[in-house]
């Protein structure tokens, strides 16, 4: 493969790429430190995509691909869902939606010691922080925050668990969410984002539990002026 | 210098195609692809944890299966899914996650002709889909060596038959 592309990488910012695109040239580029984030591999001289998706830059020098899938990949300090699919001595399995099961030890919680170590069913869902991404090995979680406090990490009881692409989850985590912040000024609900494309709910009246759910997964590929009509549409319906 | 064609193309016109991708819900990436009444599904399931046995646990594992429109795989079936399989192992990057399994199935929807150029087309729009990581992209198209030596591009099923050879 030795195709040359012939246009300039500056242009390819904000642009959809698809895998085997050239997105950097190093080789007038030398005296520069580039960062890259997903999406991206380093092939001799050559920088290509490896993921299809949007080419986002943040200054002063990362570039990565934007894109959203149904599976995640884990990355540290990510906030994930996962279900505890197996317990085995001191460790519980957890499916994170990754390629491999995510590791939770029992000790990883607020003032757990040997003897009071928590016991989870399987199938529960818990809010945990991967905190180990070794390649060739399963990554592993913890119900702590770094300082070793419970802070909000721990098993979600009630509410409602659903599935959503990694890209809304990521949308639903940004400072400003248009359909979160519309549904809030109305309803009053709990919400606990994974960024692995999970969301659970919960509410005291199990109907705004469906309108938050139905809003949030229509939301995927709206704008921000299309979430809030959406969803004003959406409470006008149940109000009537 | 001319050749006919049944449906009035010339010799190196495609028929039309189409693409869509994530079509299906239960897949982690899928995607139809036609060309002309040949139309192809592909669906990827995975990674998944583990390789399978005689597979090298360093790298990532594929799998593909193929499911024609009726009835049983035979031989040519299983040598479309090696033939498949060869040309995803050498467009993904293979060391991004080792010791996993990744699944591709193949869905035959109708057959015209050109049916393994299509698949493979279909496959690399569904693993782009599902986001496993990709050096390039592959595209496969279908030509025939016709009677009085010209080249035809994308056969239709009763050109394939009435065509000396043909290479994909």
């Amino acid at each position: 493969m030795d195709t040359k592309v012939s246009v300039s990488p500056k242009s390819l910012i904000d642009q959809i790429v698809v895998p085997g695109d050239v997105v950097l040239d190093l080789s007038n580029m030398t005296n520069q430190t580039i960062k890259l984030g997903s999406g991206l591999r380093q092939d001799g001289d050559a920088i290509s995509a490896v993921r299809a998706g949007k080419l986002s830059y943040s200054k002063p020098n990362t570039y990565w691909v934007e894109s959203s899938h149904k599976r995640y990949i884990p990355r540290l300090e990510d906030h994930v869902l996962g279900i505890v699919v197996d317990y085995k001595a001191e460790n519980f399995w957890v499916d994170i939606k990754g390629a491999q099961l995510a590791l939770l030890p029992g000790l990883a919680f607020e003032g757990v010691t040997r003897r009071n170590m928590p016991k989870f069913e399987v199938g529960t869902l818990l809010y945990a922080r991967v905190v180990k991404t070794n390649t060739g090995m399963n990554p592993e979680l913890s119900c702590t925050d770094a300082s070793g406090k419970a802070a909000l990490f721990g098993p979600l009881r009630d509410g409602f668990m659903f599935e959503t692409s990694t890209g809304l989850s990521r949308m639903l985590n940004s400072q400003t969410c248009p359909v979160l912040e519309a549904l809030g000024k109305k309803l009053c609900f709990e919400i606990a984002i994974g960024i692995n494309g999970r969301v659970w709910v919960n509410a005291t009246a199990p109907r705004s539990v469906i309108i938050v759910a139905n809003a949030i997964m229509n939301s995927e590929s709206l704008s921000g002026t299309q979430q809030r009509i959406m969803v004003e549409k959406l409470l006008a319906k149940i109000s009537d | 210098m001319e050749i006919d064609r049944e449906d009035g193309r010339t010799p190196n016109q495609l028929r039309p195609l189409a693409c869509s991708r994530n079509i299906l819900h239960r897949p982690h990436g899928s995607a139809s692809w036609s060309q002309g009444d040949t139309k192809v599904l592909a669906a990827v399931y995975g990674p998944k944890a583990g390789t399978k046995k005689n597979e090298n646990p360093e790298k990532a594992c594929f799998e593909v299966i193929w499911k024609p429109k009726s009835g049983q795989i035979g031989k040519a079936e299983k040598e479309y899914e090696m033939i498949l399989k060869k040309t995803i192992q050498s467009i993904c990057v293979l060391t991004v996650n080792p010791n996993t399994t990744t699944s591709v199935i193949i869905q035959v929807v109708h057959d015209d002709g050109s049916l393994l150029p299509c698949a493979i087309n279909a496959a690399c729009a569904a693993l782009v889909d599902a986001g496993i990581p990709m050096k390039h992209l592959a595209v496969a198209i279908c030509c025939c060596l016709a009677d009085n030596g010209y080249v035809v591009l994308d056969p239709n099923k009763l050109e394939e038959k009435k065509m000396r050879l043909s290479l994909i």
